[in-house]
């Protein structure tokens, strides 16, 4: 009987019971955590190479990460002539063909990379001595040959070309060909040009003086054993032919004399790339390093940092604006605080960030805020540790970045003991308003107008102009391609004479055409007629029935939607009556609202613009007179819309061209009505509008 | 070096044993159905917390697509007892980070903090679920936000609708026709009422899945659980009945336009049965036969051989009610998309017709033990394979037993797999190209 009441008890003690818990207060932590920090072994071989081994026998796997830390290096007109050199590389060695090169790794099920200054590999365990065999040959006898090269150039070229439309990749490389100028390792970028500079022997000549063993440093990580690690390394790696890279200097970047957009016009962004950015000199071991990364986190280092709580949570401007400080031990680094946003709001979002940057110059940050950016990086700093990539990442910069022995193990003393002052002279020293270079890249027919208007603390901000090269270029001009002396109305006229003159269209009495297109997979079927006399009628079936029909007789009409019979008021049939005129052209001859707003390219063929009051836009090619598109804006649910119609594959009919394909788009659905039967003055009598 | 390479293959071959640890883990429901899964690893002063709910894209109404991204938002927006804007500010204060996404299937929630923070991140994702604040100012902000994520991710960016231009094709009336993260008109229309019976059908803890892996105690993170999680209501059980496709039996040949891209692609794609099928493995490994690394089929004779593409790839894009198999290709220089196209078919026709090398079986299976390894290697990762097991899988074992579905399959069943859904007459061709803009 005990027994059992003890039974009783036990299983009472383990069925965990909902305790009463205040939701209204925050859980308050418990005791912090104790972080095991390990240290990697090294050591080093006589040809100079740094070897670093992370032991970890969680997982049985191992990666080998070679890094050579050499300094910067100008590649001028030959740029490209490292990634050439990284792309010939790991294509099997002299004395392992290509192709059997591959086949072995891939049939390890692993992994290995070349790049001009490193390689990367990572297998399962077992496999690793004969992967570390296959990187070291890789590595220190790689077969540069002409026929790789050639195919390398090739794909490089292709690869540039896939960039030139792609506003990201054109803002990264402007931002940094401004920054540092285009002569500065950091500021040259690869083009065409310097591609076709490149032989096969300045890629072995790079290969020759930079991939060297210096500064290079072997990190292994994983499942293996030190003495392993070291026999192996002397093994493979002995071979490697001691060799120190040449050294040259390059100028110091500095700051724009006052703070100024420097825009580049791209007419495919439907978002502006802004980037408020100035140089900085830091080090890791700068005194001021933890409080620079102190006065970054609060000001756009995170989603709940300043710049993201305004531009993105409190405005809506953007996906996320945040900004970053760098560190560089060769030369100068930069601060940038960014976003993408969306056209209309680029001049506003330019204001919001220097705002930002401004505040955080001249007002005491709060402690709260301090606080919180410090336990934020006292977090990520204990989350990294998890990784054995980080362990080897610190005795990495210890060594090469000249750090106390003990840096990171004392990170989090250090990170407590900065103080508000500290972070605030950070941000004073590093983020600068007066001297700033705003870089923006983006859609200038749309933005630059307001761009050119906005200003900080009352006065504007100058506007200088670059192209996608980082050349300064003239402002751009958007009315500049239409040609001395053409209006609206001689754009409309040739229309109207292409398409068959204005006698044989004022001619015509009536039309009647039969249209099919496909919407979701189900097949739809219009009719449609007009005559002169203000008569229109819309019949459109789906798999027969129809869903919607339009009448319109004069000055009353009605529609027929889903069974549903609704009069026009007097508004829609002026609106109806408007779309209804058989060829409404021959009333903007003589309408006051047509002008002539410039040109654009309408499905690769050169157009003219020309606006119809304020909700219509017609584009009419430059070279057949031709119209080929219209955008239609108009007002849905109290949203602004836009309905765009394509005209194509233009037929003659009794002496009239008329187009036998048009393409709806809204929003992203397209839907294409081809014609199938187009009558002139036949088939329509009186009675079909009643 | 040559015979040294064929003792290498040699050894390998006999060479298949079960290496990677098991992840042990416990799993249970709550009264209110909440299913709850913990993971012990105390190796770091870490905890991972994540709800997996099972709502994604495609459960909407038509005209309301992109519901489910919207709603990730809108759970960031705070709840009765968190401020608005004060999420972040709590997890990052308490040294953690937290992010969340959605896919056509599932939401998923996660934070991270230093283990000693693991009642702060029950008490989160418990309020989150109980009484999240949804309101019309949140919405505003949030649709906003919405379309410029959009327009950074898919509509600025090069090559950023290539998925969507399979999906619209691939899919004439299950809701994987859309795009995950919807229309603007429908994310303008959406209302707030709408949003609230949204949040009331999935966001219940019947719907939803706790995993909590990390550094921690089992017996204390139960009770907490059940302090935090138990008074949330059940909510009534969903039923999913999107319609289905009709098999495509005729070549679907299309154009897609791009502004933001100069150099063309090809994309060939077929539909594919939802990832718990059996064949879905298969096409995993069929892919990878095809494209993976620099030996494998495709990219050797294209990349390599010919000279004709700058990438090519292949890959099976899983979803739970149909998947999505694609291949697709950048030219270099002059080669015209019909040529790629033509080599792909040739590929793809040997799968259907030959069965693979022996020595070409071995290889993908190397692969795929060394992907399964690598698939557990972080605490996080292990977390979200949990979740995603269960959730969409039904079965959240598989974390360790995935591998043996891969080993069962069979040089022969690879080519019946392929000879069953990579017909030409199956399959959409998309001419993904560039679309000239304005010039000013």
């Amino acid at each position: 009987m005990k027994k059992l009441y003890l039974v009783f008890i036990a299983l009472l003690s383990v069925l965990a019971v909902q305790a009463q818990v205040d939701r209204s207060k925050m859980p308050e932590p418990g005791p912090a955590p104790k972080i095991n920090f390990k240290e990697p072994q090294s050591f080093k071989l006589k040809n100079g190479v740094n070897v670093l081994v992370v032991e970890n026998h969680k997982l049985p796997r191992v990666s080998i990460q070679l890094t050579i830390d050499n300094p910067p290096i100008l590649e001028g007109n030959k740029a490209g002539v490292s990634s050439m050199a990284g792309s010939l590389m790991g294509n099997g060695s002299k004395n392992i063909p290509k192709d059997a090169f591959n086949e072995e790794i891939d049939f390890l099920g692993a992994r290995m990379s070349f790049g001009s200054q490193g390689a990367y590999a990572s297998s399962l365990s077992k496999y690793f001595p004969r992967m570390m065999e296959l990187m070291a040959d890789a590595a220190i006898n790689p077969n540069f040959t002409q026929e790789q090269f050639n195919q390398e150039k090739e794909k490089i070229v292709t690869a540039l070309k896939t960039q030139e439309k792609d506003v990201a990749a054109i803002a990264s490389r402007v931002q940094l060909a401004l920054s540092y100028g285009k002569h500065h390792p950091y500021g040259e970028f690869t083009t065409e040009a310097t591609v076709s500079n490149i032989t096969l022997a300045d890629t072995e000549r790079f290969y020759r003086n930079y991939f060297v063993p210096a500064n290079a440093y072997l990190i292994v990580i994983g499942d293996v054993e030190f003495k392993d690690v070291q026999k192996m390394c002397e093994e493979y790696f002995t071979p490697w032919t001691k060799a120190a890279p040449p050294s040259f200097s390059f100028s110091k970047p500095s700051d724009v004399q006052y703070t100024q957009i420097n825009f580049v016009d791209m007419p495919n962004a439907v978002q502006s790339e802004i980037s408020v950015q100035n140089m900085v000199n830091l080090k890791r071991k700068d005194e001021d390093y933890i409080a620079a990364l102190l006065a970054n986190q609060v000001l756009g280092g995170a989603s709940e940092s300043r710049l993201n709580l305004n531009l993105r949570e409190d405005k809506g401007y953007t996906y996320g604006s945040y900004s970053s400080i760098g560190s560089d031990k060769y030369a100068s680094s930069t601060f940038s605080a960014t976003a993408k946003v969306r056209n209309i709001v680029t001049d506003s979002s330019v204001v919001e960030i220097l705002k930002e940057i401004e505040l955080i110059n001249t007002e005491p940050i709060s402690e709260k805020e301090l606080s919180r950016a410090k336990a934020k990086y006292a977090g990520s700093f204990i989350m990294n540790l998890e990784n054995p990539q980080t362990i080897a990442g610190y005795a990495l910069n210890i060594e090469t970045e000249d750090l106390p022995k003990d840096f990171y193990k004392t990170f989090l003393e250090k990170l407590e003991k900065v103080s508000k002052t500290d972070v605030e002279n950070a941000a004073k020293k590093y983020f600068s308003v007066t001297n700033a270079r705003v870089v923006v890249i983006g859609k200038g027919s749309e933005i630059l107008d307001n761009l050119e208007k906005a200003n900080i603390n009352g006065s504007k901000i100058p506007v200088l102009f670059f192209d996608k090269t980082a050349e300064k270029a003239e402002k751009p001009d958007y009315s500049a391609v239409i040609p001395e002396g053409l209006t609206a109305t001689s754009v409309i006229e040739k229309y109207i004479e292409t398409i068959g003159g204005k006698t044989a269209l004022e001619k015509l009495e009536s039309y009647y055409m039969v249209a099919t297109a496909e919407m979701q997979g189900r097949k739809m079927e219009m009719k449609m007629k007009k005559t002169s006399k203000g008569q229109f009628m819309q019949d459109i079936k789906m798999e027969g029935n129809s869903v919607s029909k339009q009448v319109l007789d004069g000055d009353k009409g009605y529609i027929i939607a889903q069974g549903q019979r609704k009069d026009f008021s007097a508004e829609e049939v002026l609106k109806v009556k408007e779309e209804s005129a058989p060829f409404p052209e021959l009333k903007y001859l003589t309408a006051g609202y047509v002008t002539l707003a410039g040109t654009q390219a309408v499905g690769g063929k050169k157009a003219y613009v020309v606006k119809i009051g304020d909700k219509k836009t017609a584009y009419y090619d430059m070279e057949t007179g031709l119209k080929l598109q219209e955008v239609h804006t108009m007002k849905i649910q109290g949203q602004q819309v836009q309905q765009t119609f394509l005209f194509d594959d233009y037929k003659e009919v009794s002496g009239i061209l008329f187009p036998f394909k048009l393409t709806q788009h809204m929003g992203p659905q397209n839907i294409d009505f081809i014609f199938s039967e187009i009558k002139v003055n036949d088939g329509v009598s009186n009675s079909d509008f009643e | 070096m040559k015979s040294k390479l064929l003792m290498v293959f040699a050894l390998l071959c006999s060479f298949i044993t079960i290496i990677a640890q098991e992840v042990a883990y416990e799993e249970y429901d709550l009264d209110n159905g909440l299913h709850v899964i913990l993971h012990q690893d105390n190796t770091a002063p870490l905890v991972t917390t994540a709800v997996m709910y099972h709502v994604g894209g495609k459960d909407r109404t038509e005209g309301r697509t992109g519901m489910a991204h919207f709603f990730e938002h809108l759970l960031f927006e705070g709840t009765e007892n968190i401020e608005k804007g004060k999420w972040s500010e709590i997890v990052s204060s308490n040294g953690g980070t937290n992010n969340a996404n959605t896919s056509q299937d599932r939401t998923y929630y996660y934070e991270v903090f230093p283990s000693n923070n693991l009642k702060l991140a029950l008490w989160m994702e418990s309020e989150r679920m109980l009484h999240p604040i949804i309101n019309q100012d949140g919405i505003n902000t949030q649709n906003e936000v919405i379309k410029e994520e959009k327009r950074s991710r898919y509509d600025n960016a090069a090559y950023g609708k290539l998925l969507f231009s399979v999906s619209e094709n691939l899919f004439k009336k299950h809701p994987y026709k859309d795009p995950n993260i919807g229309y603007m008109k429908d994310l303008d229309a959406a209302t707030l009422e709408e949003f609230i019976a949204y949040k009331n059908k999935y966001y219940i803890p019947n719907n939803a899945v706790l995993v909590v892996a990390g550094d921690i105690d089992i017996a204390q993170t139960k009770q907490w659980i059940l302090d935090y999680f138990s008074a949330i209501q059940k909510g009534d059980d969903i039923v999913r009945n999107y319609p289905q496709e009709e098999a495509i039996t005729s070549e679907i040949k299309t154009k897609f336009y791009d502004p933001n891209i100069q150099i063309p692609a090809t994309i060939i794609a077929y539909r594919t049965p939802g990832f718990k099928n059996r064949d879905a493995y298969v096409l995993d490994m069929l892919s990878s036969y095809l494209s993976d690394g620099p030996s494998s089929k495709l990219y050797k004779k294209m990349v390599d051989d010919q000279k004709e593409a700058l990438q090519v790839g292949a890959s099976n894009v899983g979803q739970e009610d149909y998947g999505m198999y694609l291949v697709f290709a950048l030219p270099v220089g002059e080669t015209t998309l019909e040529t790629l196209n033509i080599s792909i078919e040739e590929e793809i026709a040997k799968a259907r017709t030959a069965i693979m090398s022996e020595n070409d079986y071995q290889k993908l299976q190397n692969k795929f033990e060394n992907r399964f390894v690598n698939a557990n290697s972080s605490v996080v990762g292990i977390t979200g394979s949990l979740a995603t097991n269960y959730t969409l899988y039904g079965d959240t074992s598989l974390i360790n037993k995935e591998i043996e579905i891969y080993r069962s399959i069979t040089r022969e069943e690879i080519m019946e797999v392929a000879k069953k859904y990579l017909n030409p007459n199956q399959r959409v061709v998309i001419d993904y190209i560039p679309e000239e803009t304005p010039t000013n």
